[in-house]
């Protein structure tokens, strides 16, 4: 018996998407899988019911019976009360879920025993980029935003030089540039407008020079990247020097889009009320944080006000204003990660083992699977790095491995400990005392190389190189305590050979960490 | 009174040259403290070595008091013979330092190896040879003789093989004897064997033993070596790093001397965890590199020629085309390979950069952890041409950026960049991060020849339709197309 996968009407106010394209319903089709979908679930996006039918999905009159009879449901929003009730026992569902802000729901998905995955939970590595819809509908989100507050920007965005006069180019200002930022960015320059950006993570700066923004430094003690790359809170100092910074580039900016979230927490307030009243007459600002708050006080969710004479738009549905675009590559996305939970030969199958479906899942057979056990990998506080983790060894199943080796070193803790017992009341009275300074100097050698940057391995080695030249001291040790000629005549070969080595070994290095500049 | 005191004088000298090494260590962990570093280590090897000189000088001169059974030797040869070996090693170590070129650094840190794992075996040989004084206990002395002997020999002959591989003198790819797991545990159960029967013996009448067993080890040693393939190359050399740094720690056990097991330790462990670095770098095992020699598997090998060849059409493309491609792009990415080494094109690379970013362009560099012969080795050649090491990024840093880049040049790179590592199981650098350059819009490689790189496989990154080979010896195209982008 295949599979049954329903996808419904969107119910929330003024969500325009749905989760599925007849592009992926034909994908998911081949995954062995029948579709159905509620009438009228793609209409707002662009997809009338025939082009479904066509695509090879059944259309099922009411939600009701979609949601009675499907054993995977495919959503944009997370489902509302009345939806889970409507829901088969045991069933499973895929969608943007936020379970932080909604225990509600997963206590009666729970109730319910059912699986739930949640698209905004999926682990931000290199494999699971084509599964990450957060990027995908922020990148929207961003381009959108722009196209927003060109409407209500009553001028041009590039520079002119007409017959009737000089127009000077709009001056866009972005905070926070993440996928939303960067997007946002990217479509301000290419109307022609000068972007300024502005984000706590000094690696951003990269980013944002690479899409022709100006990029807006912050110097301030604390470092802002935090686990999987997202900026963490701040201080309220910090916060305080964060809005002077962008009060000061607001006041002289016709357009700003802001973005800055905290993931779980209320959007931060970089945009005060005062940096509003200083801005141009006729500004405009995005504030695409509206829905966790918004990051400026005077933003109303959902709707376009007037303040101070600037135009501030709190829509929390860009996305669906692109209810087209944002479809198809929702539906691409949920497709990426529904297709790995349908191994080959296999049904629908949730792998613990899968970094992926680990970070993803929320409840399974109705019990708290979130949140996932962490991962702390982040980025080592000296190095600025950007997002390094992702790159190594994603979802080579880390966490098992590192267990083994824990057992493993107990055993030959244990090995050990019972040689060492054994060499105490054998061997010689110092014999003991050298072990313990050879082991102690083994822990100091480990801990003391950890750290060293890649770019200094050959130095290093050449370094430790020279050192064991110290072999010499014993070719030294040899030759004055008064042995044979034969025994003689070794030891000063040995010590011709160590101190070629020490001599070359230490000048080498030296020569080497000569050219290395900045 | 005199005795007493150059007692205490040597045990403060080894506790503060102990102490500068492991500062030197330290300090070569960051470039901001690194040349400070290297000094402090000089520093203590020059302490160490004056200290133990004074002593040597004591004990001699005043032979009849310290040492009752005085050999017939004169002092005066021990001296001379002392004197001629220090100043001799440290001329003969000083040229060899001021000569070497920065692309044979590799073989000149291999070789270096071998000289401690020698000076290692005649340390213990000499020592077995002198008469000790102490009868109780005897068995632990000799013991220690034995396995300072042994890791000593290993050392020294793998080192050997291991500069002989980076010179080219003997071929890159590994010998794979059959059953060479069962040879080495024979070579290991013999040398048991030997430790058995060497311990029945008194005075000095085990030395046919101990010689036996060092012919072993240095068999032992160089086919240990001979088994790992050119891929593995760096870790190898960090590994004999380690070995000498064991050896050393087990002269001193022999010898009784605090500062030699210490510092031999800290080498030791310090030289294993550098070895596990750069294994965790190539995902794979330090077992593996040790014993396995690089993707031995057969069934790799079989299907490595035919099916999973991808052998479709190359793009060549020409000096001209790249340079007005680069002086179009916004962001360049250069990968150095062992390539660039050998044809020391270092500096036109470097000059190429540096014109680059005078017209504006965003050029970096990036390393993978394994690139060259040597962890490290393009960082030294980069810096050497007068490369700002702010732009030469490290392949973590690096590899989300390629999909955001326009132009990628490969100079001289060949495995480091080869797609199969991520997708073709069948592939044995199957599972090593790589850079991913494929992602870039644009990859141009400069290769000498189609011929595959030093691991021996066939990289299906020349048959992508974004990749474009510049064929020619690196410094001759890297040269015209720095002619190209001046013009």
């Amino acid at each position: 018996m295949s599979t049954k996968v329903g996808i419904p009407k969107e119910t929330f106010p003024r969500e325009r998407r749905v989760a599925a394209s007849p592009d992926t319903v034909q994908k998911l089709i081949k995954l062995g899988v029948e579709i159905s979908i509620e009438a009228g679930a793609g209409v707002a996006a662009g997809f009338p019911d025939e082009v479904f039918a066509e695509a090879g999905a059944q259309i099922v009159p009411t939600a009701a019976a979609l949601w009675g009879q499907a054993d995977l449901i495919l959503k944009v929003r997370p489902p509302s009360l009345a939806e889970i009730d409507m829901m088969k026992p045991g069933a499973a569902l895929i969608g943007f879920f936020w379970p932080a802000q909604n225990k509600a729901l997963i206590d009666r998905l729970a109730a319910r025993k059912a699986t739930v995955l949640a698209m905004d939970a999926v682990p931000r590595i290199t494999r699971a980029q084509r599964m990450d819809a957060l990027s995908a509908m922020a990148n929207i989100a961003g381009y959108r935003a722009v196209l927003e507050a060109a409407g209500h920007f009553e001028r041009f965005l590039p520079g002119q030089i007409t017959a009737a006069g000089k127009v000077k180019p709009a001056q866009v200002l972005v905070l926070g540039a993440g996928v939303a930022g960067l997007a946002a960015i990217a479509a301000a320059k290419s109307l022609g407008a000068v972007v300024k950006a502005f984000d706590t993570r000094a690696a951003a700066r990269e980013q944002v020079e690479s899409l022709g923004g100006q990029f807006i430094p912050f110097d301030f003690k604390e470092e802002g990247e935090g686990q999987g790359g997202y900026a963490k809170e701040m201080s309220a100092a910090y916060l305080a020097a964060e809005q002077a910074l962008i009060a000061g580039h607001a006041e002289r900016s016709d357009i700003v889009i802001s973005t800055a979230l905290i993931p779980g927490k209320p959007a931060p307030v970089l945009l005060t009320s005062g940096a509003v009243v200083a801005m141009p007459h006729g500004a405009v600002i995005v504030d695409m944080a509206a829905e966790q708050g918004g990051n400026c006080p005077l933003t109303e969710r959902d709707a376009v006000v007037e303040k101070y004479g600037v135009t501030i738009i709190g829509h929390t549905d860009l996305p669906s204003r692109m209810a087209r675009q944002s479809s198809e590559l929702y539906a691409m996305t949920i497709f990426n990660l529904t297709e790995s939970l349908f191994p080959k030969e296999k049904g629908f199958t949730i792998d613990l083992e899968d970094e992926i479906h680990r970070g993803a899942l929320i409840l399974k057979d109705g019990a708290l699977m979130w949140p996932p056990p962490p991962r702390p990998k982040p980025p080592a506080p000296a190095a600025p790095k950007v997002e390094a983790p992702k790159a190594l060894g994603a979802g080579h199943g880390a966490g098992p491995a590192e267990k083994k080796k824990g057992i493993g070193g107990r055993v030959a803790g244990a090995v050990l400990v019972v040689l060492l017992t054994a060499a105490g009341l054998a061997g010689p009275p110092d014999f003991l005392q050298h072990l313990t300074v050879f082991l102690l100097a083994c822990v100091v050698g480990w801990h003391v190389v950890w750290n060293v940057t890649p770019a200094l391995h050959t130095p290093l080695m050449s370094v430790t190189n020279a050192i064991s030249g110290i072999i010499l001291v014993g070719g030294m040790v040899v030759l004055g305590s008064g042995a044979g000629a034969v025994a003689n005549v070794l030891a000063a070969a040995a010590v011709l050979l160590a101190a070629i080595n020490v001599a070359g070994g230490f000048l080498v290095t030296q020569r080497m960490l000569r050219m290395f500049r900045k | 009174m005199t005795v007493e005191f150059l007692g205490t004088l040597r045990g403060l000298s080894y506790l503060a040259a102990g102490m500068l090494f492991i500062l030197s260590l330290r300090g070569l962990s960051t470039q901001e403290s690194a040349r400070r570093g290297n000094l402090l280590g000089t520093v203590g090897m020059g302490l160490a070595v004056i200290v133990t000189a004074l002593v040597f000088l004591a004990s001699v001169i005043g032979r009849d008091t310290s040492a009752p059974e005085a050999a017939a030797a004169a002092p005066t040869m021990a001296m001379g013979l002392l004197a001629a070996a220090l100043i001799g090693g440290g001329a003969v170590g000083a040229l060899l330092a001021s000569r070497v070129a920065m692309t044979s650094m590799p073989e000149l840190v291999a070789i270096l190896h071998s000289f401690v794992g020698a000076a290692a075996v005649l340390v213990g040989i000499a020592t077995y040879l002198q008469p000790s004084g102490i009868e109780e206990h005897r068995a632990v002395h000799l013991v220690e003789i034995y396995v300072g002997i042994l890791v000593g020999a290993v050392t020294f002959s793998g080192s050997v093989v291991a500069f002989t591989k980076l010179r080219g003198i003997v071929g890159s790819r590994p010998l794979m004897l059959p059953g060479r797991h069962a040879l080495n545990a024979a070579m290991v159960i013999g040398s048991i064997v030997l430790a058995a029967m060497f311990l029945q013996q008194p005075g000095a009448d085990g030395l046919p033993y101990l010689l036996i067993m060092t012919g072993i080890a240095l068999i032992l040693g160089i086919h240990l070596v001979m088994a790992i393939g050119g891929g593995d190359m760096p870790v190898v050399v960090s590994l004999l790093n380690s070995y000498s740094g064991w050896a050393a720690a087990a002269a001193g056990f022999m010898l009784s001397n605090d500062l030699l097991i210490v510092t031999g330790a800290l080498v030791g462990s310090s030289g294993a965890i550098l070895s596990m670095i750069m294994c965790r770098a190539m995902n794979r095992s330090i077992w593996n590199v040790v014993f396995g020699g690089f993707g031995a598997p057969p069934k790799a090998a079989a299907k490595g020629d035919g099916a999973a060849a991808p052998a479709g059409k190359i793009n060549e493309t020409s000096v001209k085309e790249v340079a007005e491609q680069l002086l179009g792009s916004k962001n360049v990415i250069i990968v150095p390979g062992y390539g660039m080494a050998v044809a020391q094109a270092q500096h036109a690379v470097k000059d190429i950069s540096s014109l680059l970013i005078e017209k504006g362009v965003n050029v970096r560099y990036a390393i993978h952890p394994v690139a060259g012969r040597l962890p490290g080795h393009m960082n030294v050649l980069l810096a050497e041409a007068n490369v700002s090491y702010e732009i030469v990024k490290e392949m973590e840093e690096i590899n989300e950026d390629f999909a955001h880049t326009d132009m990628v040049l490969v100079i001289g790179a060949n495995d480091i960049v080869n797609p199969s590592a991520l997708d073709d199981a069948s592939s044995p650098i199957y599972g090593m991060p790589v850079l991913e350059v494929w992602k870039a819009a644009r990859v141009i490689m400069l290769k000498r020849s189609m011929n595959a790189g030093y691991a021996g496989i066939d990289n299906p990154l020349t048959y992508r339709d974004n990749t474009y080979m510049l064929f020619g010896d690196a410094r001759k195209s890297v040269t015209s197309l720095l002619t190209e982008l001046r013009a």
